[in-house]
C-alpha cells in the first residue's frame, strides 16, 4: 500500500467519508499501519487502516480473521480500537485491510516499564491488565464468529505447544539443544488443563496501549487462539518481556496484583505454578521467533544488522531456559 | 596472539578502538533513526570484538544426536547434560549479552 492508493481508497469508503490526511506509522516485514485522517460528514475522526507487508509470517492470522478477532474482543468488553470496516477486495488498495478507530496513548515498552504514573500508577496499571486478560479469557470455544481458529481436542496445551516449537526447530533445519530441554521439560510436565479460552498470545508491554488513566487499547491480535488461560498470563510475567525491570508483571508491577485482580475480574484460580511453566514456554517460543528472524539475515534473503542482533537475544533466553529446568 | 605480527594491534583491540571511535565523536551528532542505527552498529562491534577475545562456542557434541537423544528422553534428569548446557549458554552469553551475570 502507498499513496498511489489514496484514490481507490476514498473511492472505497461509504459516502460522505472524505481522507484528509494519510501517513505510515509502522510497518514492519508483517503488517502496515496507516494514519488515516478523515472526515466523517463533516466530523474529524482518527483511523488506522491494518493491512499486510508483502511478507508474510506463516502463522500470523490473515487480516480478515483480526477483524473478526477484535469484533468478539469489543463484545466482550476489552479496550480494544473499534473495528470498523474490512475489505477483502484486492482491487482497492492490493492488500486485504481493515480500518479501526485511532485509540490514543503510549505502547512503547520502554516508556511503559520507567514511568510510575502511566496508566494510573504501577498497581492500578497492573491491574488493568489483569481485567483485560480476565475479559479475553471470557471468550469460550462456542463463540460465535471463531470458526477459523484451530481446536485441539483432548491435548495437554503444554503438549500441543512442544509439538508446535518442534515443527518450527525441524523446518528451520538447525539442531538446537537448550531448546530442545526446554521442551523436553514442558512435555515431561505438561498438565491438562480445565478451561479452554481464548488466548491472546502475545499480551505483553509493547503491544497494550495506555495513557495516565489505564489501558486505552490491546493490539496486535494476530496469533490469538484457544488455550490455557495460564498461557497469556505465563507470557506477560516471562522475563524477556519486562524489559529490563524488575517487576515481575510484564516489567510494570508486582505478580500478586496481577493474579488477585485477574482473578477478581475472572473467577478462575490462577496456579503460580502453571503460570510458571507457561513462562519457560514464552522463553522458548521467543528464542523460537527471534532465531527465525536472525535466519532470514544469515540466509541472505534479508540482510539486516537488526535481525543479525535479534540473534543474539537466544543466549541469554537459552540461560533463562536452563536455569528454570535444572 | 593473533594479529600481532605485522602491526601490532590485535582484532581485538582494533574492533575496541573503532567502537570507541563511533560512540565517542559519530553517535553524539547523530539524532533519530540515524543514532539508532549507529547504536546498532557500535553493539555488533561489541559481539564481534568479544568473539574475536574469547573465540568461538564449541559445540557441546553432535547437535542433532544431542537433540534426538533429548526428544527421546535419554537424558532425562540427566545432570551431567544440564551441566553441558548449562555452560554452553554461559559461553553464548560471554559473547552474546552485554551484561554477563556470573554462572550459578
Amino acid at each position: 500500500m502507498d499513496e498511489a492508493r489514496r484514490a481507490p481508497l476514498s473511492a472505497w469508503l461509504p459516502d460522505g467519508t472524505g481522507i484528509v490526511g494519510m501517513s505510515l506509522m509502522s510497518g514492519g516485514a508483517i503488517q502496515q499501519n496507516w494514519k488515516l485522517d478523515v472526515r466523517v460528514g463533516g466530523e474529524p475522526q482518527g483511523w488506522v487502516l491494518r493491512t499486510d507487508s508483502t511478507a508474510t509470517l506463516s502463522h500470523s492470522r490473515p487480516r480478515a480473521e483480526e477483524f473478526a478477532l477484535l469484533q468478539a474482543a469489543r463484545r466482550s468488553g476489552v479496550a480494544v480500537p473499534e473495528p470498523l470496516m474490512l475489505c477483502s477486495d484486492l482491487s482497492v488498495i492490493g492488500t486485504v485491510f481493515f480500518i479501526m478507530r485511532r485509540v490514543e496513548g503510549v505502547a512503547a515498552a520502554h516508556r511503559i516499564v520507567r514511568s510510575e504514573t502511566l496508566g494510573g500508577g504501577r498497581a492500578a496499571l497492573t491491574a488493568s491488565f489483569g481485567r483485560e486478560l480476565a475479559k479475553i479469557h471470557a471468550i469460550r470455544p462456542t463463540q460465535a464468529g471463531l470458526g477459523f481458529l484451530k481446536k485441539h481436542p483432548d491435548m495437554a496445551p503444554g503438549l500441543r505447544f512442544v509439538g508446535e516449537m518442534r515443527a518450527h526447530l525441524d523446518a528451520a533445519g538447525t539442531p538446537q539443544p537448550i531448546l530442545e530441554w526446554g521442551l523436553r521439560h514442558l512435555e515431561r510436565h505438561a498438565a491438562a488443563s480445565a478451561e479452554i479460552v481464548l488466548c491472546h498470545n502475545d499480551f505483553r508491554t509493547g503491544n497494550i496501549m495506555v495513557d495516565d488513566a489505564g489501558v486505552t487499547g490491546v493490539l496486535d491480535w494476530e496469533f490469538a487462539g484457544w488455550g490455557d488461560p495460564h498461557e497469556d498470563l505465563g507470557w506477560l510475567c516471562a522475563k524477556c518481556w519486562r524489559f529490563g525491570s524488575p517487576h515481575e508483571a510484564g516489567g510494570v508491577g508486582p505478580r500478586a496484583t496481577l493474579y488477585a485482580a485477574y482473578e477478581r475480574a475472572s473467577g478462575l484460580q490462577v496456579d503460580d505454578d502453571a503460570v510458571r511453566y507457561w513462562e519457560i514456554a514464552a522463553t522458548i517460543r521467543w528464542a523460537v521467533i527471534a532465531l527465525s528472524q536472525a535466519a532470514r539475515h544469515i540466509s541472505g534473503t534479508e540482510p539486516s544488522l537488526e535481525l543479525a542482533l535479534t540473534g543474539h537475544i537466544v543466549p541469554e533466553l537459552e540461560r533463562d531456559i536452563m536455569r528454570a529446568t535444572s | 596472539m593473533s594479529g600481532t605480527g605485522r602491526t601490532g594491534i590485535d582484532a581485538k583491540s582494533l574492533l575496541d578502538i573503532a567502537r570507541h571511535t563511533l560512540l565517542a565523536d559519530i553517535v553524539p551528532v547523530l539524532s533519530g533513526e540515524a543514532r539508532f542505527k549507529a547504536l546498532m552498529v557500535a553493539n555488533a562491534m561489541a559481539i564481534a570484538a568479544r568473539e574475536v577475545h574469547y573465540g568461538p562456542v564449541k559445540a557441546p557434541g553432535n547437535d542433532a544426536a544431542i537433540v534426538a537423544a533429548i526428544r527421546a528422553g535419554l537424558h532425562d534428569g540427566d545432570t551431567i547434560m544440564a551441566r553441558r548446557l548449562q555452560d554452553l549458554a554461559q559461553a553464548k552469553c560471554r559473547i552474546s549479552s552485554k551484561t554477563v551475570e556470573k554462572a550459578d
